[in-house]
């Protein structure tokens, strides 16, 4: 597959939405290159650290990917394998891949490398078991933006349910840790175990969001007081309580993660990791549409509880307000699954909110550079809130199950 | 001066789908035109005038990285969400109480 079967590269430029345009590549088999990666930065030009540890990972998730980089980092060449997923002998040990995320990745959180392996995860010819660890693992919220491991557990995995993918599929946070200051280590360790491969995924035909119908949360404390848990759950039910009175927020309390501390006079030093604490609310609806939000403390700290609590309930209620049947943070996994699916025309409501983002956009022109059939938009059927996209599939599928 | 009308409007979905896959915007661009947050002709003579100095500018000043978790303003959220207004508004798109097993049916 990896031979250049006389389809020209598509170029993309720009490090923005690199995990989609890769993901998109690896389903689709398609060679990519993208150019001018950070080329204007003059401190940080090229990948960074994730970046690069990303394709290492979907090198172990493939076999014959081919990935060649420029000197300086800021051109990439991508052309994809099939995705094998935890085979013997490519990459696996035991059934399982280990990913080690070094301390220079601690930029981004897990979720930044899950969700998109959970998109490539049904499409793969055998199982997948990948264990993500090491300094650069931050289980928690991350200041850049990304969910915790928490959030994709609940509010990303059940959403494959949609596409009749639902049996085999968990995620377990072996170790949790928060987001480190500078020069600081995280520690964590999450398994994603995503046994459930289809041929194709099934046509999706969402188009009522429901109502809000429960709260659900994790609170998560790691070496320090679980005291924290309780004053962050209380001030988030301060605000829901209003809203729904099915509202439950589990208290996770954990001691830190040990690193190794690489001392130089005690070799097998360990030290603890990032310490901190978060919650990660997810609003589950009627019609199993999940909205989720998701706050965590500063590495710098100084932040109470209280702020920190309520902070994620207003997110929680900002985003239910966006309406539609998938939120933001959705929006990649569930798009990619439809335009993979069969040559259907699928359909899902959005909110104005989500549909009118940048992301959106981004990846349905993304997505049309890929599989070469545009996305048709129009209005919602009872009131104007809503627009419904319509993505046609591209009925390839899993490769590797063709003939199975 | 009609089309001048239409453009005024925003949030229209038929805008949306025939600017998404016209190339010579950027999606940021898209994003700020169909939600008309911006007055586009001050853009493009600004662009114009000083496009050199402009591009690393705007290449560095704040985030430009992907993220999931959206940025906002909680203080102003805060006052949002005390609001008995904006309260009663959203009570709509829960279930609550005993309507929730009705609400739940309906649907």
């Amino acid at each position: 597959m990896s031979e250049p079967s006389g389809q020209p590269l598509i170029r993309f430029t720009g490090h923005r939405h690199l995990t989609t345009r890769l993901l998109l590549a690896t389903l689709t088999g398609r060679a990519i290159r993208i150019s001018q990666i950070r080329s204007s930065s003059h401190t940080h030009p090229g990948l960074t650290s994730a970046e690069v540890s990303f394709l290492r990972l979907l090198d172990a998730v493939t076999n014959g990917s081919s990935i060649e980089f420029s000197m300086t980092g800021t051109t990439l060449v991508y052309r994809p394998g099939l995705i094998t997923g935890s085979a013997e002998g490519l990459g696996a040990i035991g059934g399982v891949v280990r990913h080690e995320l070094h301390k220079e990745c601690a930029t981004r959180g897990v979720s930044w490398w899950l969700i998109p392996l959970c998109v490539l995860a049904p499409f793969s010819k055998g199982n997948v078991n990948v264990i993500l660890h090491g300094e650069g693992c931050i289980t928690g919220a991350t200041p850049a933006g990304d969910v915790s491991a928490d959030t994709v557990r609940t509010a990303i995995l059940p959403l494959y349910r949609h596409f009749g993918i639902e049996r085999n599929i968990e995620l377990r946070i072996l170790k949790r840790s928060c987001a480190p200051g500078p020069g600081k280590s995280a520690g964590g360790e999450v398994q994603l175990v995503f046994n459930h491969q289809v041929r194709l995924p099934k046509t999706l035909h969402l188009l009522n969001a429901g109502r809000v119908k429960r709260i659900r949360g994790v609170a998560y404390a790691v070496g320090v007081s679980g005291n924290n848990n309780a004053r962050v759950i209380a001030a988030a039910r301060g605000v829901l309580n209003k809203f729904v009175p099915d509202t439950y927020i589990y208290s996770d309390v954990s001691s830190a993660p040990l690193v190794p501390s690489n001392d130089r006079n005690n070799p097998s030093g360990k030290m603890k990791g990032a310490v901190g604490f978060g919650i990660s609310l997810v609003a589950e609806s009627s019609t199993h549409c999940f909205y989720s939000a998701d706050v965590a403390s500063p590495p710098s700290g100084g932040m109470p509880p209280e702020d920190i609590g309520k902070q994620a309930a207003y997110q929680l209620l900002e985003a239910i307000e966006k309406g539609g049947c998938v939120e933001n943070t959705a929006l990649d996994t569930m798009l990619c699954l439809m335009a993979m699916g069969s040559e259907d025309v699928g359909r899902v409501a959005l909110g104005r909110d989500v549909a009118g983002s940048e992301d959106f956009v981004q990846l349905g022109r993304d997505v049309k550079e890929f599989t070469g059939s545009a996305w048709g938009l129009r209005d919602g059927a009872e009131d104007k809130e809503e627009v419904v996209v319509s993505v046609v599939g591209r009925g390839v599928g899993n490769v590797g199950r063709k003939i199975a | 001066a009609r089309k001048m009308h239409r453009r005024n409007r925003p949030f229209r979905t038929e805008d949306l789908s025939r600017m998404m896959y016209n190339l010579s915007m950027t999606a940021t661009e898209v994003v700020q035109k169909w939600r008309g947050e911006e007055e586009e002709e001050e853009d493009i003579e600004a662009d114009e005038d000083d496009d050199f100095f402009k591009k690393p500018k705007t290449a560095q000043s704040g985030e430009d990285e992907d993220r999931y978790i959206p940025v906002y303003d909680y203080q102003e959220l805060e006052e949002k969400w005390e609001d008995e207004e904006n309260i009663e508004a959203l009570k709509s798109r829960f279930a609550i109480g005993h309507a929730s097993g009705k609400g739940g049916d309906e649907d």
